[in-house]
């Protein structure tokens, strides 16, 4: 019984991503057919461009091209010939890089993006919570002030600026840290020491630019939240009863941050809109900088099969969000009375 | 003064604002006796709830203690808590010798850990052992007429005179002498204020707490359990009396408004309640001069504009603040 | 009325530092253009000059002057942030209000929309539309924006406005047989005003976040200036790696200070107009 309830809930949430889901790849498949001025015309002017370097390789893909767009075709079979090639993992053949297929030039910088937006989101997450809660419970001294102030503040910084900030100061005036990639150039990723390393150095900059600047929100939003429990009911009754203050902040604490859960989930997509052009700043080969180079060639393919990942990728740390907190929270875990 | 369990002395507390005060309690003589229920009675805003932060001297600015003192008797001995901090008064008795039932009592459990875990760490606050707690508590959980399995149970699994039951079991598990119950049942239907009632009194029939204080707006329900009855108006006791009394003969006219507009029998006036009694309650940053109840009185008289009338006793057990009963004292 | 309510305003602090910030910008936006008449887009042979009595905030790779540009794009991107917020207003008023006064299908389908886009990362859709739109005119991106931005505003002026309605008087009005839309206009769009506007502030501030991101991408708008286009210009040439922070350093400020005193400016707001959080 206990758990029929959070399988409800599960259950549900997945249903809507993946309608949601739905909905956000037709929206990238129907873009380029209902945008007037045929952008698939200008895929072609635009492959003549490449074509200077490469003359035989534009006949092939321009082929290419129309078969994979299946023009010709009434709309729905190229809708569900789209879709039935994207779940298996073909997304087409890219232009600029052609003939590269573009899943193949989408999985190996995907690790990239992964391994900087995930512990940045995790830590931001943590420290804001935390300073948050800090301020709340210090209410209106000047810790409190402060964390608001800075918080305010930092929130409006956007990731790219303050990682241009920090290469500047860290990296071009004083000369600490690398100031772009996401190793020395030159270099051959491996598994070495060396390049550990070497990496973990490239990794500092982009890294703290978005931790700093992804703080501020959590810290503001938390400091609400807790503000606005400690003068819940049951924060005052355990007070009335004489639980230890200390205890009465814990749960506090623990009730606060459970929308903050819910939060997370919800920022997700600018989060990682933001690290995307955290990447272009900083040369980090990551997602967001292939999307930069496909955007700036006007590789119609290759944008379309970016959008396609990473919007499944937001659902999908959406959905592993909305899990965790069907675990933390009993009242979806068992569910409601009323 | 034996048996008297808490005694206040021209209690005066004041929420202190940036250019004014707004004076919620201003100048409350009155004493608990030992095994009784009061009845704390006013329209809202008339400081009926801070008087309820004052007793406990839960002093969160700011709110502020301007003058008075209480007294609260302990192990058979006064201690004057006005004169301790609040955090003292908050180690030493809340939850051992005084507890409160609040407002809302139905959400005041901590609402994402089992009832069960919530005794234990209360246990731990007051170095309690947390076995010999959850005993108690089945045992009062039994009392208050709650299945012991639902111990285990998140307070959102039970329905609400359900909670309300199982925050009075908690909240008395450690014998306060004292029980003040704030608003208690207006979140209730008939049936659960009844049943709440009874659970209410059997606990004092039990000793498991000494004394009462009900406050509340609405007549009806403290005369249902109380022995005396204090009237509260615009942060002043207006009338002290027992309640057999008082409503048979309601001394001060503010207490006859208040008792007409509930013992009317038209349905209609009745469910509007106090309404009848002309005119708003005052605000108190800057309250009437004199009587602060003459801009509304049936029975203003000059003096009433200008002289506060004293709280006088004029029948044995029977306070009232009135000129109208100037030349009646004993 | 109107003056009474705004007067406690004046009185908060925050408030009032928020304000002045947000005036100073606005008038550099506005009066910056018609008083320092250089053109921001005219080559000189000044190029990548560090700050001086000609140049009060130096000079870019061709030689354009940056203090020029920036007067225009404090100028663009506030237009972009009213424009997106408008938009948006617009959007989650419809919305919200349609759902709570027609209740029953209309609310469902209504609601799975707003969720639907709440849920899709609007920046990565604003990105993809914007780049199969080859002529991108400020009103455009403002449009792509302001699209996205609407939804938690039409959900909570849809709670809000659900929970009005439930008051007394509302139903007096449906008693006394009023049209919904005359039910809209007098009892309803009056309570949620103050949040409308205080909504209407952070909606600005997206608008100018969501054209710098945008910009940064090469995805901004393809004529003029805005303080986003001065930022991708700046990232183009290097500025930041070859040490020229007067190019990248005022235009980050400059959204910094505006979105932050907005920011300011609407939680004071809340502060005055929603004691709650004042009580204890």
């Amino acid at each position: 019984m206990a758990s029929r309830s959070a399988v409800k809930y599960i259950l549900r949430r997945l249903i809507f991503l993946f309608i949601t889901y739905v909905v956000a790849t037709t929206i990238v498949f129907i873009l380029p057919r209902a945008i007037p001025g045929n952008p698939l015309s200008q895929i072609l002017s635009n492959l003549s461009r490449v074509a200077q370097s490469n003359p035989e390789a534009i006949r092939a893909a321009e082929k290419n091209l129309m078969e994979e767009f299946g023009l010709g075709k009434p709309w729905y079979l190229q809708y569900v010939e789209f879709i039935g090639k994207a779940l298996k993992g073909d997304l087409g053949t890219s232009i600029t890089y052609y003939p590269r297929k573009v899943m193949d030039l989408i999985v190996p910088v995907i690790p990239w993006t992964l391994v900087l937006i995930l512990p940045a989101t995790i830590v931001a997450w943590i420290l804001g919570n935390s300073l948050g809660a800090l301020a709340a419970y210090r209410r209106n001294t000047w810790i409190d002030k402060g964390v608001l102030t800075g918080s305010l503040v930092v929130s409006q910084i956007p990731y790219y600026w303050l990682g241009m900030i920090f290469i500047f100061f860290f990296g071009v005036k004083l000369g600490w840290l690398p100031v772009q990639g996401a190793y020395s150039q030159g270099t051959i990723p491996d598994l070495s020491w060396a390049f550990f390393m070497d990496a973990l150095k490239h990794y500092i900059l982009p890294f703290l630019s978005i931790v700093v600047s992804a703080m501020g929100g959590w810290a503001i939003g938390m400091r609400l939240m807790v503000i606005y429990e400690l003068g819940s009911d049951y924060a005052n009754f355990s007070e009335y009863i004489g639980m230890k203050d200390k205890r009465i902040f814990r749960y506090v604490f623990r009730n606060s941050l459970l929308p903050q859960v819910t939060g997370l989930a919800l920022s997700l997509g600018s989060v990682l809109g933001g690290a995307l052009i955290t990447e272009i700043v900083f040369n980090y080969p990551g997602t967001g900088y292939l999307l930069f180079k496909a955007l700036t060639t006007l590789d119609y393919p290759l944008i379309q099969g970016v959008f396609v990942i990473l919007i499944a990728s937001v659902y999908l740390a959406n959905f592993i969000v909305d899990f965790v907190y069907a675990l933390i929270d009993p009242r979806i875990r068992i569910g409601q009375e009323e | 003064m034996e048996n008297v369990l808490l005694k206040a002395e021209n209690l005066r507390a004041y929420y202190k604002l940036e250019k004014v005060s707004v004076k919620a309690v201003d100048g409350l003589s009155f004493e608990i006796y030992e095994d009784e229920v009061v009845g704390v009675v006013g329209e809202s805003g008339c400081g009926k709830t801070t008087l309820s932060n004052v007793i406990f001297m839960n002093m969160v600015k700011p709110l502020t203690l301007v003058g008075g003192k209480i007294f609260l008797k302990v192990n058979g001995s006064f201690e004057e808590i006005s004169a301790l901090s609040r955090d003292e008064v908050k180690e030493k008795f809340w939850g051992k010798e005084m507890t409160i039932i609040p407002q809302s009592a139905m959400n005041a459990l901590m609402p994402t850990i089992k009832m069960e875990r919530y005794v234990q760490h209360l246990a731990e606050s007051h170095g309690l052992d947390a076995r010999e707690l959850i005993d108690k508590t089945l045992q009062r959980f039994k009392e208050v007429g709650l299945e012991t399995s639902w111990l285990k149970r998140y307070p959102f699994e039970l329905s609400g005179g359900m909670r309300q039951r199982a925050v009075i079991a908690v909240s008395t598990i450690l014998n306060p002498s004292l029980l003040v119950a704030d608003e208690p049942t207006s979140a209730l239907d008939v049936v659960n204020q009844k049943v709440f009632l009874k659970v209410l009194m059997s606990l004092k029939r039990r000793g498991i707490v000494k004394s009462i204080i009900l406050i509340t707006h609405d007549i009806a329900t403290v005369r249902q359990i109380a022995d005396r009855m204090i009237i509260m108006y615009a942060g002043k006791i207006v009338e002290l009396s027992p309640i057999d009394e008082l409503l048979e003969k309601p001394l001060h006219p503010y207490t006859e408004g208040l008792l007409n507009s509930v013992l009317t029998p038209e349905p209609e006036v009745k469910k509007r309640g106090i309404v009848t009694i002309p005119g708003a309650p005052p605000n108190l940053i800057d309250p009437p001069s004199g009587c602060r109840f003459h801009p509304r009185c049936p029975h203003m008289m000059d003096v009433c504009k200008e002289k506060e009338p004293p709280l006088v006793e004029i029948e044995p057990g029977r306070r009232v603040a009135c000129f109208l009963y100037a030349g009646e004292r004993t | 009325m109107f003056l009474t309510m705004i007067k406690p305003l004046f009185k908060n602090k925050k408030f009032i530092i928020g304000f002045s910030i947000f005036i100073i910008f606005l008038l550099m936006g506005f009066l910056g253009p018609v008083f320092y008449r250089v053109d921001p887009t005219e080559m000189t042979w000044d190029y990548e000059q560090p700050p001086s009595p000609s140049h009060p905030l130096g000079t870019d790779t061709y030689g354009r002057d940056i203090l020029a540009q920036l007067f225009h794009g404090i100028r663009s991107s506030l237009y972009i942030g009213f424009l997106a917020a408008i938009i948006s207003l617009v959007i989650g008023t419809f919305i919200g209000t349609l759902s709570a006064v027609k209740r029953g299908l209309v609310d469902d389908t209504l609601m799975a929309v707003t969720n639907i886009v709440l849920t899709t990362p609007s920046i990565l859709i604003a990105i993809l539309i914007a780049s199969y739109l080859k002529v991108r005119s400020i009103e455009i991106v403002a449009l792509i924006l302001g699209l996205f931005q609407w939804p938690w505003f039409a959900r909570a002026i849809r709670a809000q406005l659900m929970s009005v309605m439930s008051r007394e008087y509302v139903n007096l009005s449906i008693m006394a047989g009023y049209s919904d839309l005359r039910l809209i206009f007098e009892d309803l769009i009056p309570t949620i005003a103050t949040y409308a506007f205080m909504s209407f502030v952070l909606f600005i501030n997206g608008g100018i976040m969501g054209e710098a991101g945008l910009s940064l991408i090469g995805l901004g708008p393809t004529r003029g200036i805005s303080l986003g286009i001065m930022l991708q210009w700046a990232v183009l040439m290097e500025a930041v790696r070859r040490g020229m922070w007067w190019w990248f350093v005022p235009p980050g400020l400059s959204i910094v200070a505006i979105t932050a005193s907005l920011l300011v400016i609407s939680t004071a707001m809340d502060e005055v107009f929603n004691p709650r959080l004042r009580e204890e």
